[in-house]
């Protein structure tokens, strides 16, 4: 038995289908990111576990207890909206202190707590502030705060940190992954930024159309994507088709044999091979590797390394990330070859 | 024509407007002084005998005043309270039907008061509830209720609805919240929509006119009688009262309330 399980749900508003017989096992203790384009599903799951949704079918058992028609204000669960939502007739103190007000705490508890919570957040100098006197992140900072005062064992996330700017979202992803370490809470964590995800999370789930593509671990989804979707969701990549024969591979190059843990099972022959542009190499292949020709057609300078948009024989294209010495103007137009390791490459069955 | 001339004429211009807006009223005040018994600017010397006569209870002024004013307290308070408990829920539960009603409701603002009234009459009469304090106290919160509505609304569109939210997931029950979130952060929209419905009962005339005789009669309709018997000085005593309790209310709300620029004033 799970912590915190998602059992079949589905959600349809009149003619749309928000979310379609989602499942989902969160461990107690974990820090799970649901991820997806927008309009995937990703926040209606997490508004269904708050309580603010009612699904149409299936049910949320957390902790053992059936919890799918609980009002939010019973749940107990923590939530972080994107806007902060902060009440802005109270100090920060007062915020943080609201959800224990309500849980009719004693004065000299609520008073030690919502200082141990400003400190946990590092704020305890602005607790006298109103939220508008304060800036994006600390405002986050005290949402955080506020919904991690009453001890709840689940927080959810939704999309937290995309009002802020680049540099103060990666200081506050650490923030995010300091508190999860020293709360041991749940975190449910919901984004449509791919890096994000992959940085916080012990888990992802990919969601698409309302569905959960595919639920691993950061690792296993960008080393050995099971579906194009996550393949071309998390970072960048290419698609080349492919087709085997005896065992043989012909699509990027010809005649080369894959690793058997990434081969495609005995009785197909067709699939949709992927390799990341990082791992495509300037130069003539050695022994064991894959070796192809393509025409580059444009040098992208971007920083560290260039893009390079080659196009293969087949006329598929191609993106390749090598370093960025490279003379755009000696390659552009010419016909060179290059290569790649056998294990780099990934192959999709047809149809996933 | 030299720039410096120019500059000139335009700031005696908009002094001469300011004038013609404020000199009309402001005659009010030498005429309540008058020591004459017809409307007059005083010749012979200032008198403070109308304002004696606003005080004496034969007279009837302040009968009718404290009629008006317990009317208007009574008819913002209810404005106000079903203003706001219609807006609060409508803001909750967006839908067809809130927008719908709230049509309805602003419809006294739109229908023209002549007609309201003649309708107002026959109901009124059937219910026997004519020139009584509570006929006219229920025909002025519906007149109220529009003007309560508009400021209402307007207040909590701009309070974000997420902020509910928030308070649910920390665990607040209904009443919690009505107190502690949304009351807090629309209580300058509740004193404009309790402040305009206030008004709006205050120097109501044209439906008051038609369902008030004299058992209920309020200052409005004691002065349109009282101007159309008789020019009796006392009235611009009254005006220049209500000249004075409207000015001392700008002023106070100028000085406390004001400065809405420094954020540690709100």
């Amino acid at each position: 038995m799970g912590f915190l399980v998602i059992d079949q749900l589905t959600m349809t508003y009149g003619q749309v289908t928000a979310l379609d017989d989602v499942s989902l096992t969160v461990k107690e203790g974990e820090f799970i990111t649901l991820l997806g384009p927008s309009g995937s599903g990703k926040t209606t799951l997490l508004m269904s576990i708050a309580g603010f949704n009612r699904p149409t079918a299936g049910e949320i058992v957390f902790d053992g207890r059936q919890i799918t028609g609980l009002e939010p204000e019973d749940r107990d669960f923590g939530l972080v909206f994107q806007g902060y939502a902060l009440f802005p007739h109270l100090s920060v103190a007062d915020n943080v202190a609201f959800p224990l007000r309500v849980r009719k705490w004693d004065k000299a508890r609520i008073r030690a707590r919502v200082a141990e919570m400003l400190d946990l957040v590092g704020l305890a100098h602005l607790a006298g502030r109103k939220p508008r006197q304060l800036s994006g992140g600390q405002q986050q900072r005290v949402a955080l705060a506020r919904a991690l005062a009453f001890g709840p064992r689940v927080l959810l996330l939704d999309e937290p940190l995309s009002a802020l700017d680049r540099m103060l979202r990666e200081t506050m992803q650490q923030e995010l992954r300091r508190l999860h370490r020293e709360t041991g809470v749940t975190f449910l964590y919901v984004t449509h930024d791919q890096q994000e995800a992959l940085t916080l999370s012990d888990r992802i789930a990919v969601f698409n159309k309302g569905r959960i593509v595919e639920c691993d671990t950061a690792q296993r989804l960008f080393r050995a994507p099971k579906t194009r979707f996550v393949a071309e969701f998390l970072g960048e990549n290419n698609f080349v088709t492919g087709t085997r024969q005896g065992g043989r591979w012909t699509g990027l190059g010809t005649g080369f044999v894959l690793p058997p843990d990434r081969d495609l099972p005995e009785d197909r022959s067709a699939a949709t091979l992927w390799l990341r542009p990082g791992d495509i190499a300037l130069g003539p292949a050695g022994a064991g590797e894959i070796g192809f020709q393509a025409v580059v057609e444009d040098v992208i300078f971007a920083g560290t390394s260039s893009g390079l948009h080659l196009r293969l024989p087949t006329g598929e294209p191609l993106v390749a990330s090598v370093a960025a010495e490279i003379s755009a103007a000696e390659i552009t137009g010419k016909t060179l070859a290059f290569h790649a390791r056998p294990g780099a490459v990934g192959v999709i069955p047809e149809g996933a | 024509m030299s720039r410096r001339f120019r500059t000139r004429l335009l700031t005696a211009l908009v002094w001469a407007c300011l004038l013609f807006l404020v000199l009309p009223v402001l005659v009010v005040i030498p005429v309540s002084l008058t020591d004459k018994t017809y409307l007059s600017l005083p010749s012979d010397g200032l008198s403070l005998q109308h304002y004696r006569g606003l005080a004496a209870p034969e007279t009837g002024w302040s009968a009718a005043m404290g009629k008006s004013l317990l009317l208007a307290v009574c008819a913002a308070l209810i404005s106000t309270a079903l203003a706001a408990s219609f807006a609060i829920g409508a803001w909750v539960r967006a839908g067809w039907w809130p927008s719908t009603i709230r049509v309805l409701m602003l419809a006294p603002m739109i229908v023209p008061p002549i007609i309201y009234a003649v309708g107002m009459v026959r109901v009124l009469s059937a219910m026997k509830l004519i020139d009584s304090f509570p006929g006219v106290l229920a025909v002025h919160v519906v007149l109220g209720l529009p003007m309560a509505l508009l400021a209402v609304v307007a207040s909590l569109s701009n309070f974000d609805n997420r902020v509910v939210m928030a308070a649910r997931s920390l665990g607040a029950g209904p009443f919690t919240i009505f107190g502690k979130v949304i009351l807090p952060n629309i209580l300058p929209g509740l004193s404009a929509a309790a402040f305009l419905a206030f008004i709006t009962s205050w120097d109501e005339i044209t439906v008051t006119l038609f369902i008030t005789a004299r058992r209920f009669a309020t200052l409005p309709r004691r002065i349109y009688t009282s101007i159309a018997d008789s020019i009796d000085p006392a009235l611009a005593a009254i005006a220049t009262l209500l000249l004075l309790a409207t000015t001392a209310v700008l002023a106070a709300r100028l000085f406390l309330a004001g400065r809405p620029d420094d954020p540690a004033a709100r």
